[in-house]
């Protein structure tokens, strides 16, 4: 019993539930209900369309009474292929895509329900069919480059144009993309062509410019490299200088640590020394210098002092000498005076006398005058009487007068052969005393020559009146011989 | 609808239908409306502020710049 009224009551509820379940429809977010079957209001739908739209929440139904159908919200796609001609005349085939979806708001799914609820499948061909159309008008007002390079004003118009249109059928474009724009006769590639031989000319340029730059920067970091190296290897030179600088120098620490101390002990030492010096210089200064100067210094006075004795006895001297002078002088002045007197006297004493002389002397010259005269010209007559006598023997017997005048010039003669032995300061002569009288001989011969010479010579001048030569020999000292000519003399080799 | 306030993604000008997106409390989400000039005058470039001055049902506004 309990049973059965359990099983009723379940049963009972599942009934309700089915019940509920048939009345109870939930709309899903990505569609609406359209409800129609009786009378309902709809914000923003007029009346009298007799439907409701829900969306989004759950509504009783009456089943039986009410439709219930779903409009789908979902995305759609319609495929735009479309052949068409621009501006231009060029064909083209412009492929898009147009996302679309039934609008959210009820009027826009109120739109959409009356006029696609049955045709959901055909929705993508309609509107391609709505867009073909706009584009064809579009594209038909553009150029091939307007197209490309603003796809922003191809889309702009085709949502003004398809909008209002689109708004009718319920609809909203999400999306408008021109996905290709192909061209059978090539327009657009030889279009581009420039534009690419530019881009590509620009990239090689670039890739090149790229290609040194970066070689630049390579070969500038080999050079860094190779800096550094240098760098670092001068530097580790100079450290290894140091360290072999500093080796060695403690190397020679000892040595110089050494020398260091032997020069100490012989700047001591020669400190030392110079104290030892100047020591030596003190004593010397006060043993040596000090009384040589004092000596020195008494010579001096003394010689001063002398000098100046000698100085004044000199001038006493002069003093006495010249006092001496004066009266020496005075004196033989005085006595010059007397003898000029006397001589004065004298003279006019002489001078009377020289004048008694005179006149006495005058006289007698007179008489000896006129006697003298008288006598030359009584001599003068004998001699002009002589000579007129001589003139005739010469014309008689010019020998014997030749004979004469030698014999009165004679003692000229002679004279004349002893002057060649004047002149001898040394005579040797080998035959002593004969050897003597014999060069004498000798000598006064010559005198004999000579009148033999004037012989002949006045034989020459007058053959016709001429005797013979040798005629009469009155010159003792002719029969020299000549032979006696070489005399062997022998000078002085002093002379 | 009046009031909200939306961004262009279609420019808005004189004889130029645009696309603004505008948000709608109401069904939680922004939707796109096509958009006419509320005040003749410049055009509104993409991105622009604006403020929806009208609206004409279903999917029609006038927009206004705000920064005006």
């Amino acid at each position: 019993m309990l049973i059965g009224i359990i099983a009723a009551a379940v049963a009972a509820v599942i009934v309700l539930i089915v019940l509920f379940k048939l009345c109870w429809r939930v709309a899903e977010p990505n569609e609406a209900l359209i409800i129609s079957g009786s009378r309902h209001r709809t914000e923003g739908v007029g009346e009298g369309l007799g439907f409701r739209v829900v969306t989004g929440r759950g509504t009783l139904v009456t089943p039986g009474i009410q439709a219930v159908r779903k409009l789908s919200l979902d995305l759609n796609e319609a495929d735009l292929d479309v052949e068409c001609v621009t501006s231009q005349g060029i064909p083209l085939q412009v492929k898009g895509v147009v996302i679309f979806k039934v609008g959210d708001d009820t009027v826009s799914i109120a739109n959409a329900a009356r006029r696609f609820l049955d045709q959901q499948k055909f929705m993508g061909q309609r509107v391609h069919n709505v867009f073909a159309g706009h584009l064809r008008s579009i594209v038909g007002g553009l150029t091939v480059e307007e197209m490309i390079r603003d796809r922003e004003r191809l889309t702009g118009e085709t949502r003004a144009a398809s909008g209002s249109e689109m708004e009718k059928l319920g609809l909203i474009i999400d999306s408008l993309q021109i996905q290709e724009i192909l061209d059978p006769t090539g327009y657009i590639k030889n279009l581009a062509a420039p534009h690419a031989a530019a881009v590509q000319r620009d990239a090689r340029i670039a890739a090149a410019a790229a290609d040194r730059e970066a070689t630049e920067a390579e070969q500038e970091s080999f050079a860094r490299k190779a800096e550094a190296t240098r760098n670092s290897g001068i530097q580790q030179a100079g450290y290894q200088a140091e360290m072999d600088t500093a080796a060695a120098r403690a190397l020679q620490a000892g040595p110089l640590a050494e020398a260091a101390a032997r020069q100490e002990v012989v700047v001591q030492e020669t400190k030392v020394a110079e104290l030892e010096g100047l020591r030596k210089e003190q004593q010397l200064q006060a043993e040596v210098r000090k009384p040589a100067d004092a000596r020195a210094y008494e010579t001096r006075t003394k010689a001063d002092a002398d000098r100046d004795a000698r100085i004044s006895a000199a001038q006493a001297q002069a003093k006495e000498t010249e006092l001496k002078a004066a009266a020496e002088a005075n004196r033989v002045k005085i006595a010059a005076v007397a003898e000029a007197e006397a001589t004065k006297a004298r003279g006019l004493a002489s001078a009377e006398a020289t004048r008694a002389t005179g006149q006495a002397e005058a006289a007698s010259a007179e008489a000896k005058g006129l006697a003298a005269a008288e006598a030359a010209r009584a001599l003068g007559l004998a001699e002009a009487e002589a000579i007129k006598a001589r003139a005739a023997a010469l014309a008689e017997n010019q020998e014997a007068v030749v004979a004469q005048q030698l014999a009165e010039n004679w003692p000229e003669i002679v004279r004349a052969g002893a002057d060649a032995f004047g002149n001898v300061e040394h005579m040797v002569l080998l035959n002593g005393a004969e050897g003597m009288g014999e060069m004498f001989a000798k000598a006064l011969t010559m005198g004999g020559t000579g009148l033999g010479l004037a012989r002949q010579l006045l034989g020459s001048m007058a053959p016709g009146t001429g005797t013979a030569a040798g005629s009469a020999e009155p010159v003792p000292a002719a029969p020299a011989k000549p032979t006696a000519q070489s005399i062997p003399v022998q000078s002085d080799p002093t002379d | 609808m009046i009031g909200y306030t939306g961004r262009v993604t279609g420019k808005v000008g004189q004889g130029l239908v645009g696309e603004v997106m505008v948000h709608v409390p109401e069904r939680v989400g922004s939707e796109a409306f096509l958009a006419y000039l509320a005040v003749p005058g410049e055009p509104l470039p993409v991105g622009t502020t604006v403020v929806v001055v009208e609206y004409q049902p279903p999917r029609t506004v006038f927009v206004a710049s705000t920064s005006v």
